[in-house]
């Protein structure tokens, strides 16, 4: 796939997004949190871009960004050739249809006092012109595509296990026909077993539509399934970007080295040679990030250079970005 | 001194004003429209005899009238008999126990009938029904027999000599109803006669047009009033509830009501207020006596309730020298001053009105601090342990001073207390909510009656101008105590046979001198024996708004006593 | 939920029962009397003779029976011949008599009942009309200048008890402003005055100002409150997220999605609150004098009127439990998750 001279449909360019603390006896902004603190990458047509890193890390933040769900501070989003980081709010409300949005919890993001129907529904209703029975075989439609039973249309999430709601978001989220979508953290609120099959089914939608996604997640063997290539975040940056199987065979970046050596391994036999790198200290507060290198403070390979300036995020060997020191003599 | 100057310039200002005006003003009934009343207490209720609250039977007042009422000096004036019945006119058997009133002809009730001795004789058997619970019942003390002799003559026959014969039918606790009217609701039926009750059919001025208990009345003029040309006023809006200050602000302040009642303030509200323009306060004295009651017995908690109100002494408060100096030590005009201002003065009496029965033999109004430690130093009473109170004998001079929970009352008590402490007396306070303290509960520890503190603080008064049966609440058997069920009004338990004596004495003797002379005699014996300290002289403060002319403030009978005699001022 | 609500509803049988013989021990065994108030110049003697005529003295479970019997029985029946004109022979009964104005209590709740409804009705209902929209602009625009006004005027309205600000009000409309200027207004109620005509509503609304603005004030703070914390709540919610996602108009995402959501527990705070108004505001009613149920209350209480005091504090506990089952319904009702069943 990566073969094919593929046009990015989603570029991200320095994005920021900053939070504002308020504090003291007026609520007046005395900080802010830098959530996501530029960060650029593509995202090809009908591929999957894993997004990885620990809690907190801001990759949560990115998904929202990219779809504008949140003002961003700086940067673009440019998706299919429009940027949206600074469309219009009308604008961008048509174009909301090309992009969509699965949440990690399935309860909370469905409307608890809307039916099923409604849910998928009410996309169509806003954005295209339809009689009630037509949007009504579009739902039934959707419903059968994710999976669900179509006598459940007239049916309240709470009603649902946590699989189906899932679903249910999926279905919500095809109503338009999107072309990209950002998966954020879709299963981590299921059971194992239900999992493989939520990733089944978007795998398969993404066969038969075509879609493209940001597959967000901590879960580094499930993007290992699922993506084609993989970011990893760490404290509001991409620290490295590659193919899915250089990125697992051969880390580049120490942050990287430390999170992959985590992963449990399923033979015993290699589990027990595996070398795990401990990271020591804690994660600093993306509301006062250290000078330099974000990673300096708890870098095994710690240099004095990092600690003074931000390294950059280069292209270390083709499809490979990494933003590291050590790799400045590289090129 | 200015104050009682100031005092007496208002009263004389008071009676002479109206007079001046009453001259130019007369015309037809009801030209001056509406006038508005507000009593911050509201009237529960128009049948005097069932309830014992004074703005109840002020409000009736208006409407239901005694044979005669007391005026506003407080002597007795004909209302509804045509003159006041005496021994001299022959009205007031010789042996003084019948009384024979003679009703005036041609008056009429509000609708239509003739008013005759029948509904008088039917109004004493009314409240003397033994399951009526008459709340009136003392009026009609002593009366064996009442007998319409004919249709405008009427007799009331006593159990013995009765010098003071003006109980029944006098003043605004003992109307006449129409017995047309209430002749189903006698006994046990009284409670169910609402209707009758908030709507007496009347021979006063204004009648009932809409009764909404515990909130307002409406009244307008009664068209068969025996007076040509009154009342002025065509209606009347009778406003209750809020508080005094609220009914002060609405008559001084905002003008929206012409007369208000009772205003209990502080003397600088009352000042302020009378800043808005609108209307004027004006002040009347009765007997009302703001007073400490000086127990005479030992209620120390270390007895049982049955012997705290029997054992006798009290462990120092019968030495004279401890409840002289105790008074002594009282700056009763700062007490007035503070607590009361126009509507108080110092007063060393039980007994301070009227003035004939106002003993002058004892004078009160200085401070004497130096004078009162040296009494007990005198008297053996030093602080020989050092702990702040003087004591003889091992009984320390500490007392348990209580009193109702009232702004006013908790100041005197907190002066009180330093003064006390001043001649080395210490002091604990205390206060108990007024509804307790007042009442009456047997069960409960915390009632004036029980008295189980050193001294009280309270005020009271009596009805009418005749002191006898006020006079009474020293007798030795009106006593509280386990054995009466705690009911008596002797609170201080203050028993003196000479006083006993001299009361019986009172009982046989006609002829308001004679009376006076005695009344004034156990005055003095109460006081000067410790019985109580007599603190203020209360009157009652009232306002009314500059246009409102004719007003008497009089505190011997229902205050709103003429106002068939109301005017507005054009 | 029927079943449930009719299981409620039995429920509420014994629970009502139980509450009426705690107040009526609780008024009965508090030290209040009936003659307490009355001048000291009535004698103790003439003192007993009033109690014993007022039935006071009776037995405590004599008196309480008596009282169950007048209230389910008796009145109830008085009650429909007055509405259908049915003789059902309660004719020479003794009903639940005042002992302050020996007049049917019922009778006098019923007098009362009117102003306390205009005036605290009214309030209620003013009060949540301006607490709604303030509370969702608030939480909507957390922080903003907006949000500190509210939260500012909320505090104001928390903490500042109507005796100061309605004697405020009143110096301010009433003493300050010429009596015969347009913004004064008149500080005592007048509960006779009767709508006719244009003239005498303009009056009625005159008379209403006050103390329905000093009401309301409360009651806008609490509500607005509750409304914009339930607001803030939902605002924060995926679901919200998901509307926005969905490219939904910024105003269907607030006002159906949001404002929907958040409404269930305001709605059933709103319920809940009903039964204060039949409750009367006791010291609003005293301060403009609208002698409504606080008002009736208050002076059975200082005047020791155990059958007055008894009665309405039982309504007030039959109001507050039924308007509690009514809020459960709502509760389902409005929220799909919720089942009784």
């Amino acid at each position: 796939m990566l073969d094919d001279q593929k046009q990015p449909l989603v570029t991200v360019d320095n994005l920021k997004m900053h939070f504002p603390i308020f504090g003291g006896l007026l609520q007046r902004r005395t900080g802010e949190v830098k959530a996501v603190d530029g960060i650029s990458f593509d995202i090809f047509e009908g591929e999957t871009l894993g997004l990885v890193g620990e809690s907190g890390c801001g990759k949560s933040t990115v998904g929202r960004s990219v779809l504008r769900l949140y003002e961003v501070t700086d940067g673009s989003v440019v998706i299919d050739g429009q940027d949206i980081a600074k469309a219009a709010p009308e604008e961008l409300r048509h174009m909301r249809t090309q992009m969509q949005m699965i949440f990690q919890d399935p309860q909370a993001s469905l409307n608890p006092r809307m039916k099923v129907a409604e849910i998928i529904a009410e996309p169509l209703r806003e954005h295209i012109k339809s009689t009630p029975a037509e949007r009504r075989t579009r739902v039934l439609e959707l419903m059968d595509q994710v999976g669900l039973n179509r006598d459940f249309a007239n049916r309240y999430p709470h009603e649902f296990s946590g699989g189906q709601r899932q679903r249910i978001g999926i279905a919500r989220a095809l109503a338009l026909n999107p072309k990209f979508i950002v998966c954020d953290e879709p299963i981590a609120a299921l059971d194992v077993s239900i999992q493989a099959q939520v990733v089944n089914l978007l795998e398969e939608l993404q066969e038969t539509l075509g879609l493209t996604y940001l597959f967000i997640s901590h879960d580094l063997s499930m993007v290992r399934h699922i993506a084609d290539r993989v970011a990893v975040m760490y404290l509001g940056r991409i620290v490295e970007l590659a193919p899915r199987d250089d990125i697992y065979a051969d880390p580049q970046h120490p942050y990287t080295k430390a999170l992959l050596s985590a992963v449990p391994e399923p033979d015993p036999s290699v589990e027990e040679k595996v070398e795990r790198i401990i990271l020591t200290g804690d994660v600093p507060s993306p509301a006062k990030p250290p000078q330099g290198c974000n990673f300096c403070t708890r870098c095994p390979a710690v240099k004095d250079i990092c600690k003074r300036d931000e390294p950059e995020f280069r292209e270390v060997q083709p499809g490979r970005f990494v933003a590291c020191h050590r790799f400045n003599d590289i090129t | 001194m200015k104050l009682k100057l100031a005092l007496m310039g208002a009263a004389a200002s008071l009676a002479s004003v109206p007079m001046a005006m009453a001259d130019g003003h007369a015309g037809e009934r009801g030209r001056d429209g509406n006038v508005s009343i507000i009593y911050w207490q509201a009237p529960s209720i128009l049948n005097p005899f069932l309830s014992g609250g004074t703005k109840d039977i002020e409000a009736a007042s208006m409407i239901i009238e005694p044979l005669a009422r007391y005026n506003e000096t407080g002597a007795l004036v004909p209302w509804l008999a045509s003159e006041i019945p005496t021994t001299e006119n022959g009205g007031v058997s010789e042996d003084l126990t019948t009384i024979t009133w003679k009703i005036t002809p041609g008056i009429k009730w509000a609708d239509g009938t003739p008013f005759t001795s029948a509904d008088v004789k039917f109004t004493a058997d009314y409240c003397m029904h033994p399951e009526g619970g008459c709340a009136q019942l003392t009026k009609f003390e002593g009366v064996t027999s009442v007998e319409a002799l004919d249709d405008m003559t009427v007799k009331v026959t006593f159990d013995k000599p009765t010098p003071f014969p003006y109980g029944p039918f006098v003043g605004g606790e003992s109307p006449i109803i129409q017995a047309a009217q209430f002749a189903n609701c006698t006994g046990a039926a009284a409670s169910s006669c609402s209707t009758e009750n908030f709507n007496p059919i009347g021979t006063g001025p204004f009648k009932v047009v809409e009764f909404k208990p515990n909130d307002v009345i409406t009244m307008e003029a009664n068209d068969m009033y025996r007076e040509e040309g009154k009342p002025a006023f065509a209606s009347v809006t009778f406003k209750g509830g809020g508080d005094a200050t609220a009914a002060g602000r609405a008559v001084m302040e905002t003008g929206e009501f012409d007369y208000a009642w009772n205003l209990q303030l502080a003397p600088d509200v009352i000042a302020n207020m009378e800043k808005g323009g609108k209307g004027t306060p004006v002040a009347g004295f009765g007997p009302l006596v703001e007073r400490i009651m000086l127990n005479q017995t030992n209620p120390s908690a270390d007895l049982s309730a049955e012997d705290r109100s029997v054992i006798r002494p009290h462990p120092f408060l019968g030495d004279p020298a401890v409840y002289k100096a105790m008074s002594m030590a009282i700056d009763r005009s700062l007490l007035v001053e503070i607590g009361y201002g126009k509507a108080g003065k110092v007063t060393c009496n039980w007994v301070p009105a009227p003035d004939a029965f106002n003993s002058t033999s004892m004078t009160c109004d200085k401070q004497d601090i130096a004078g009162a430690n040296k009494l007990l130093e005198d008297a053996g009473w030093v602080d020989s342990n050092g702990d702040g109170s003087r004591d003889k004998d091992g009984v320390e001079l500490s007392v348990l001073y209580q009193s109702s929970t009232n702004a006013v009352r908790q100041d005197f008590q907190a002066l009180i207390k330093q003064w006390w402490s001043e001649i080395g007396i210490t002091t604990e306070l205390r206060n108990i909510d007024a509804s307790v303290f007042f009442g009456g509960d047997a069960a409960s520890p915390d009632t004036f009656q029980k008295f189980y503190a050193d001294v009280e603080m309270y005020a009271n008064t009596f009805n009418g101008t005749d002191p006898q049966s006020y006079l009474a609440n020293g007798l030795c058997d009106k006593a509280p105590s386990p054995a009466t069920q705690w009911q008596g009004e002797n609170i201080s338990r203050f028993c003196n046979e000479e006083f006993d004596a001299l009361h019986a004495k009172l009982a046989e003797t006609a002829g308001l001198e004679a009376r006076a002379e005695i009344g004034k005699q156990l005055n003095d014996i109460i006081v000067q024996n410790g019985g109580m300290i007599p603190l203020v002289h209360r009157g009652r403060l009232s306002a009314h708004a500059n246009s409102l002319g004719g007003v008497i403030l009089n505190v011997w009978d229902s205050e709103i006593w003429n106002s068939a005699d109301w005017y507005r001022i054009k | 939920m029927f079943t449930f609500t009719i299981r409620r509803l039995i429920l509420t049988v014994p629970t009502l029962l139980f509450i009426s013989f705690v107040i009526f021990m609780i008024v009965k065994l508090s030290p209040s009397d009936p003659t307490g108030n009355l001048p000291l110049t009535i004698p103790s003697e003439v003192r007993e003779q009033i109690r014993e005529a007022l039935g006071v003295n009776k037995p405590l479970i004599v008196q309480y029976g008596l009282w169950l019997k007048q209230f389910f029985w008796l009145e109830p029946r008085i009650y429909l011949e007055h509405a259908f004109g049915w003789d059902m022979g309660t004719a020479g009964e003794v009903r639940l008599i005042s002992y302050q104005t020996r007049s049917p209590v019922m009778e006098l709740i019923m007098q009362r009942m009117p102003q306390t409804l205009m005036v605290v009705g009214t309030a209620y209902l003013v009060g949540t009309l301006i607490a709604l929209p303030i509370g969702i602009i608030s939480a909507y625009k957390q922080y903003s200048v907006f949000d500190q006004l509210g939260t500012l005027v909320s505090m104001i309205g928390f903490s500042v008890p109507p005796f100061f600000s309605g004697v405020l009000v009143i110096v301010l409309f009433s003493v300050m402003i010429p009596s015969d200027s347009f913004f004064w207004l008149p500080s005592i109620y007048d509960t006779t005055h009767e709508v006719t005509d244009w003239e005498s509503f303009k009056y009625q609304f005159r008379q209403m100002i006050m103390p329905v603005m000093v009401l309301a004030l409360q009651i806008t703070a609490q509500i607005s409150r509750f409304t914009r914390a339930s607001m803030l709540d939902n605002l924060n919610q995926d679901y919200v997220r998901t509307a926005r996602a969905k490219g939904l108009k910024e105003q269907t995402v607030v006002l159906v999605h949001v404002l929907r959501n958040s409404m269930i527990p305001v709605v059933t705070v709103i319920a809940l609150g009903i039964p204060s108004i039949f409750g009367g505001a006791i010291i609003t009613e005293q301060v403009f004098k609208v002698n409504g149920l606080g008002q009736l209350l208050i002076i059975a209480i200082q005047g020791g009127d155990v059958p007055t005091v008894q009665t309405l504090t039982f309504i007030f506990a039959i109001l507050i439990v039924l308007f509690n089952l009514i809020a459960d319904v709502l509760y389902g009702i409005l929220d799909p998750r919720i089942r009784y069943d």
